[in-house]
């Protein structure tokens, strides 16, 4: 007799269980598609585009294709076998050169290091101590924040000058690194850059670059008088040069012009002591 | 009423299911890595343990006490436990796609949590009314999702801290949990 009221109860379950599967569908509505598009995606979980995951996505994307336009995912826009699947799949043509990326770490990295620091070893610690341990309050401390958060590993640290450094053909402009850094160094910059300026001191009209490092601008305008292109303007608000990369021709003058080395050719970054770079930690 | 006060303080701090009766301590090691899935834990067994309790108090005293099979509860409760989790999954897959998949294998893993079992068979042996055992449930849930919110807390924290290669981790999780243990123990005997 007990043993039938547990048949009886279980049976009672079971027919529960049932019902409910056949009351609520499981097929939930345009699950191809996302997996679909799932199967296209990178599958890394990097988080950029602000989704949790390749997944969540997919499944944004499957409900609203024009979300690939606001936000992209930028190793897609990279890889242009996966791009053309993910145009076919959305239905939409992207624009990759226009939206292409890539992280630049504005500092040269020069700037004297005051004292030493035993404490947590990451910079955002470092960071809320005067502003790190650097000379200039707005130096790279190398501590390797956006080392760590990089999914592509495209970011590597100086070990001359402890500072990071963005490879450009690895990095995919996802913007994660972006974030990370607690000295708001980083900044996405269109993909075709072809010179980069490597000082983060926020913009002041006097000349507070030379007196904190090195490497600081001193805004002399020396690059803008070099420029036989016109490619380079000067900002009178921000005491700063622009850059303008379609008529810039990579000739360099400006950067050799420069006395306080403050232009790099950004297309070599990260590559002339490939063999000397290695990573933090 | 306070009694009712007195049991859900009980469960919720003096006899807290993870530090002081040990039991739920997989997902309590498993999930508590970060605090947004700490906490969807927490909330998914705080309800499977609320209906749990409720299903088993009918059970057992509308259909085990009256038919003098008690001593089968134990089977029975595992039977109505395992029902109610695979009705709730179905659940979350149909409204949540993202939620069940992060949860993974950890949301079946309710049905053999000795904690939502534990629940079930406290308010058999201690023998509830209807109120107290649903008021014992909700505030073993909280009990449990207030455990996990710590741990995944300092689990966080712990990221960036110098541990030593070989404690990274589960070791340095497990001591961790002692040392909270030990800071429960301050509980008991208030009540």
């Amino acid at each position: 007799m007990p043993i039938g009221i547990m048949a009886a109860i279980g049976l009672a379950c079971g027919l529960i269980i049932y019902l409910v599967y056949i009351k609520v569908p499981q097929k939930v509505k345009g699950l191809e598609k996302t997996e679909e598009i799932t199967s296209i995606l990178p599958g890394m979980n990097c988080g950029a585009c602000g989704y949790p995951g390749c997944f969540a996505y997919a499944q944004a994307l499957s409900q609203d294709p024009d979300l690939v336009t606001k936000t992209p995912c930028s190793q897609v826009l990279q890889d242009p076998d996966s791009l053309a699947k993910l145009e076919k799949a959305l239905g939409c043509k992207l624009d990759a050169a226009a939206m292409c990326k890539k992280a630049l770490v504005h500092c040269g990295g020069n700037s004297e290091t005051v004292c030493d620091y035993y404490g947590v070893q990451t910079c955002k610690a470092a960071a809320q101590l005067l502003r790190g341990y650097r000379k200039c309050p707005y130096a790279c401390l190398g501590l390797g924040d956006c080392v760590e958060i990089c999914p592509q590993g495209a970011i590597s640290i100086d070990p001359e000058k402890n500072i990071a450094i963005v490879d450009p053909e690895k990095c995919t402009g996802c913007g994660l690194c972006v974030t990370e850094c607690p000295q708001d160094l980083i900044e996405l910059v269109p993909a075709g850059t072809k010179v980069a300026f490597l000082c983060n001191y926020q913009p002041l009209k006097n000349i507070p670059g030379r007196e904190r490092c090195d490497y600081g601008c001193t805004h002399c305008r020396k690059c803008f008088k070099a420029c036989e292109f016109e490619a380079i303007e000067w900002n009178k608000e921000t005491a700063l040069p622009e850059f303008n990369q379609e008529k810039c021709t990579l000739c360099l003058k400006c950067v050799e012009v420069c006395p306080q080395n403050t232009l790099a050719d950004f297309t070599k970054m990260g590559k002339e002591k490939e063999a000397e770079l290695v990573a933090a930690k | 009423m306070s009694e009712l006060v007195a049991i859900f303080l009980g469960m919720v701090l003096i006899n807290n299911f993870i530090l002081v009766r040990f039991l739920g301590l997989c997902p309590f090691f498993g999930v508590s890595k970060q605090l947004g899935s700490a906490i969807s834990m927490g909330v998914a067994v705080t309800f499977v343990m609320a209906i749990a309790s409720l299903a088993t108090w009918l059970i057992r005293n509308y259909i085990l006490i009256p038919l003098d099979i008690e001593y089968m509860h134990i089977v029975i409760f595992i039977l109505v436990i395992a029902t109610l989790v695979q009705i709730i999954e179905l659940f979350i897959k149909k409204t949540n796609l993202g939620l069940y998949f992060s949860f993974g294998i950890y949301l079946p893993l309710i049905t053999t949590n000795c904690a939502v079992l534990g629940i079930t068979l406290i308010n058999a042996t201690q023998d509830y009314s209807l109120s107290s055992s649903i008021v014992a449930a909700l505030g073993g849930g909280l009990g449990f999702t207030l455990v996990l919110a710590i741990m995944s807390g300092i689990r966080e924290k712990l990221e960036l801290a110098n541990t030593p290669k070989s404690m990274k981790g589960l070791p340095i999780a497990f001591i961790i949990a002692a040392l909270l243990g030990l800071a429960f123990v301050g509980f008991s005997g208030i009540i």
